[in-house]
C-alpha cells in the first residue's frame, strides 16, 4: 500500500473572513439527487445551488428526509448526484472515479459522525492515526501529527485509552481529532452532537468553532438542533430537497 | 501503529472466535496430512533393497491357501533361480496383548543370505539361527520396542495354528523396509504343528533382472492344472497387489480428504463473512477516510490468510512433530512402521491452507467492494 502524501502541522492559518468576490470553497450548481424506491422515484435534492466560502461554519438544518445528509455526502465525495455540479476547491467531485475520490477524501475531507465510529480495538491515538496510514509520513511524523491533533481537542492525556474507556464527548472529540489529523480544508459533521448530553455537545461544538476560528477550517454541519446550529456562521434550511432559507 | 498491527488487532478482536477458527483449520489440516501420509504409506510401501531380484509365488486361489512343500524342488530347478525359501505367516500374539505387534514368518534359515539379501545380520547371529531349531531373528524396531536381546526367549500364541511356540532370539537384524518382522524356522513350525508338507508361499531370488520375467512365467506354467496352481510375481507387484486387497483405499481417502477440505472452506468462509459483517460499518468509515477497495480487500485477505496460516502452522507442524518424533508403531498398533510427513505432503497442505485463505476472503471482500460508503454508513445507527 503506497503512501499518498499528507497534511502538515501546524494547522493552516487561512483567512478567517470571507471576501465577497473570492472563489467559494464549495460551489454547487443545480444539484439533483433522485432515489428509486421500487417503482417510485424520490427526489432527495432538487436543483440545489449553493456556495460555501472558505472558513465558513455552515449549519445545515431541516427535518428528517429533507436531503441534508445527502447533500453533505455529495459534498464530501461519498455519494454521487443524479445531475448537477459540486466543486470543492475547484475540483468537481462528481467527475472523479472511485479511486480518485478515495484519495481526494483522504487529503481534503475530515469526517465526524453522529455515532463517533471509532474502531473499538484501537486506542484514541491509533484511531486518530488511521487516515495517516495512507500517507507517506513515517512513524515519528505520524505520531507527532496525532499528538498535535489530540492536543487540539484537549485529549492528549487520553491517547492510550480505548474508546470504551472514554465518555461519549471524549469519543467524539477523538473523532474530531481523526477528522483534522490530515489537515483537511473541509470538515463535514453529520449530527455530531446527536448522541451527546448538553455539556458534551457544548464541548464538541466549541471544538468545531475553534477549528474554524483558529485553523481556518471550513465546516459543514448537519443538525436538527437549533442551539447547535447557532454555533455556525451561517444556517441554511432544507425542506423536501430544496433550500428554504 | 502500522497496517500489520491494525490487521492483527482486528483479527484478534474476538479472541474466542479466532481461537476456534484457527483450531478448526489446524485440526482439519492435521487430519488432511494424516490421511495423505496414510495413503502414501499404504499405496507406496517402501521398497526393500534387493527387491528388484526377488519374487513371490503364492497360491493362485488365495493368499490364505497354502502351497505344497514339494513345489520347492520344481522351482529350484527352473533356470535363473538363485534361491528359494518358504514364507509362512504365523500370526503370533506376543504376551496376549490382543494385537499383532510384529509379523512373524517361517523361512528356511539356509536361504537367508541368498534370498533375503537386505537383512543385516552378523555371521554369528546367522549361525545361531541356522543351528538351533527354536531360533528366531527379529527386526531392530521390534527388538527395541520390546527390549529383546540375543538369547532372550519369547512365546507367541498363534492365531493361525493351534497352540503357542517358544522362540530363542538368535539375532537382531536391520536394513529391511520393515524392521519389525520376525523370522523363524519353517522346520520348527512343521515339527510343532504336525502337518509337514505345507508352506504359506515361496519367496525367491533370481540371478539377474533379465531372469525375472522368464522365471515368473516358468513357475506359473510349472504348476498349471495342478491342485495348487501358483501365481508368481515380483516382490513389488506382490506388495501392491496385497494393498489392492484392502479395496479402493485411494478413492476412500481421497473422498474423505475432499470432504475435509470442503468443510474447511465452509468453516473459514463463514468465519470471515461473520467477521466482516460485524465490521461493515467500520469498513464504511475506512472507505470514507480514504481507504480504497483494494486496500480493504488486502485487509480482509491478510486476516483470512493469517487465520489459515496460523492453522496451517499448528496443524501441519503438529502432524510433522507427532509423526516424526512420536512412536508411530505404537500409535497405530503396529499397522504402520513409518509414517513419513514428506515435504511434498506438507507443501500440498500448505497450498490448501493458502487457497483456503484466499477463497474465504473472496466473498466478504466482494461485498465490501460493492458496498457504497453511504449504504455502509446507514448501518451505523
Amino acid at each position: 500500500m503506497s503512501g499518498r502524501g499528507g497534511g502538515q502541522y501546524p494547522m493552516r492559518d487561512d483567512n478567517l473572513t470571507v471576501s465577497p468576490g473570492a472563489e467559494p470553497m464549495v460551489k454547487i450548481r443545480a444539484l439533483t439527487k433522485l432515489y428509486s424506491q421500487g417503482d417510485i422515484q424520490v427526489t432527495a435534492l432538487d436543483r440545489i445551488t449553493l456556495d460555501i466560502a472558505a472558513g465558513e461554519f455552515l449549519s445545515l438544518m431541516g427535518p428528517s428526509g429533507s436531503g441534508k445528509s445527502t447533500l453533505l455526502h455529495i459534498i464530501a465525495g461519498v455519494d454521487r448526484p443524479t445531475r448537477g455540479e459540486c466543486l470543492v476547491q475547484g475540483v468537481d467531485v462528481t467527475k472523479l472515479d472511485e479511486s480518485q475520490l478515495a484519495d481526494w477524501r483522504n487529503h481534503n475531507v475530515g469526517f465526524i459522525f453522529q455515532s463517533f465510529n471509532l474502531i473499538p480495538v484501537l486506542t484514541a491515538a491509533e484511531n486518530v492515526e488511521l487516515p495517516l496510514l495512507l500517507t507517506r509520513l513515517n512513524r515519528a511524523q505520524r505520531r507527532r501529527q496525532v499528538e498535535t491533533a489530540l492536543e487540539v481537542v484537549g485529549l492528549a492525556d487520553r491517547a492510550r485509552h480505548l474508546p470504551r474507556q472514554m465518555s461519549g464527548g471524549q469519543e467524539q472529540r477523538v473523532a474530531i481529532a481523526r477528522a483534522l489529523v490530515t489537515d483537511p480544508a473541509l470538515i463535514v459533521a453529520d449530527e455530531p452532537t446527536g448522541n451527546l448530553d448538553s455539556h458534551s455537545a457544548q464541548e464538541v461544538l466549541g471544538a468545531l468553532q475553534a477549528l474554524r476560528r483558529d485553523a481556518g477550517k471550513t465546516i459543514i454541519m448537519v443538525t436538527h438542533d437549533p442551539k447547535a446550529a447557532a454555533f455556525g456562521t451561517r444556517q441554511i434550511h432544507l425542506e423536501k430537497g430544496e433550500l428554504s432559507a | 501503529m502500522t497496517l500489520p498491527t491494525f490487521i492483527l488487532k482486528n483479527a484478534l478482536r474476538n479472541k474466542r472466535r479466532a481461537f476456534l477458527s484457527v483450531s478448526s483449520v489446524a485440526v482439519s489440516l492435521f487430519l488432511l496430512v494424516t490421511l495423505q501420509v496414510a495413503l502414501r504409506e499404504l499405496t507406496l510401501p517402501a521398497a526393500s533393497p534387493g527387491a528388484e531380484l526377488r519374487l513371490c509365488a503364492r497360491n493362485k486361489v488365495s493368499l490364505t491357501n497354502p502351497l505344497p512343500a514339494r513345489q520347492r524342488a520344481v522351482i529350484e530347478k527352473i533356470p535363473g533361480v538363485e534361491g528359494v525359501s518358504p514364507f509362512t505367516w504365523f500370526g503370533g500374539e506376543y504376551q496376549n496383548d490382543g494385537a499383532m505387534t510384529f509379523a512373524q514368518f517361517a523361512i528356511d534359515p539356509k536361504e537367508t543370505r541368498r534370498v533375503f539379501t537386505d537383512l543385516n545380520l552378523t555371521d554369528t547371529e546367522l549361525a545361531g539361527f541356522e543351528s538351533e531349531k527354536t531360533a528366531a531373528i527379529i527386526g531392530k524396531i521390534s527388538a527395541d520396542k520390546h527390549h529383546f536381546h540375543v538369547g532372550d526367549h519369547l512365546t507367541l500364541n498363534s492365531t493361525v495354528y493351534p497352540g503357542a511356540l517358544e522362540f530363542k532370539i538368535a539375532g537382531i537384524f536391520s536394513g529391511t523396509a520393515d524392521d519389525r518382522m520376525m523370522f523363524f524356522r519353517q522346520d520348527y513350525l512343521d515339527d510343532s504343528i504336525g502337518t509337514p508338507g505345507l508352506v504359506g508361499m515361496w519367496w525367491l531370488k533370481v540371478k539377474s533382472a533379465g531372469n525375472m520375467a522368464p522365471v515368473i512365467q516358468a513357475i506359473n506354467a510349472a504348476f498349471q492344472n495342478t491342485s495348487a496352481e501358483v501365481r508368481a510375481e515380483s516382490e513389488r507387484n506382490f506388495q501392491l497387489d496385497f494393498i489392492s486387497m484392502l479395496g479402493n483405499v485411494k478413492t476412500l481417502i481421497a473422498s474423505i480428504s475432499t470432504v475435509v477440505v470442503f468443510t474447511l472452506v465452509l468453516v473459514t468462509a463463514s468465519t470471515m463473512s461473520m467477521a466482516v459483517r460485524e465490521r461493515f460499518r467500520e469498513l464504511a468509515i475506512l472507505k470514507a477516510l480514504g481507504f480504497r477497495r483494494r486496500e480493504l480487500f488486502a485487509f480482509i485477505l491478510a486476516e483470512s490468510f493469517g487465520l489459515a496460516a496460523a492453522g496451517a502452522v499448528l496443524g501441519i507442524g503438529g502432524a510433522y512433530a507427532l509423526y516424526t518424533f512420536g512412536d508411530v508403531g505404537k500409535m497405530t498398533s503396529g499397522i504402520f512402521v513409518s509414517f513419513q510427513v514428506t515435504p511434498r505432503i506438507m507443501g500440498w497442505a500448505a497450498l490448501v491452507a493458502a487457497l483456503l485463505g484466499i477463497a474465504s476472503a473472496v466473498a466478504p471482500a466482494l461485498s465490501v467492494a460493492r458496498m457504497s460508503v453511504v449504504n455502509g454508513l446507514k448501518t451505523l445507527d
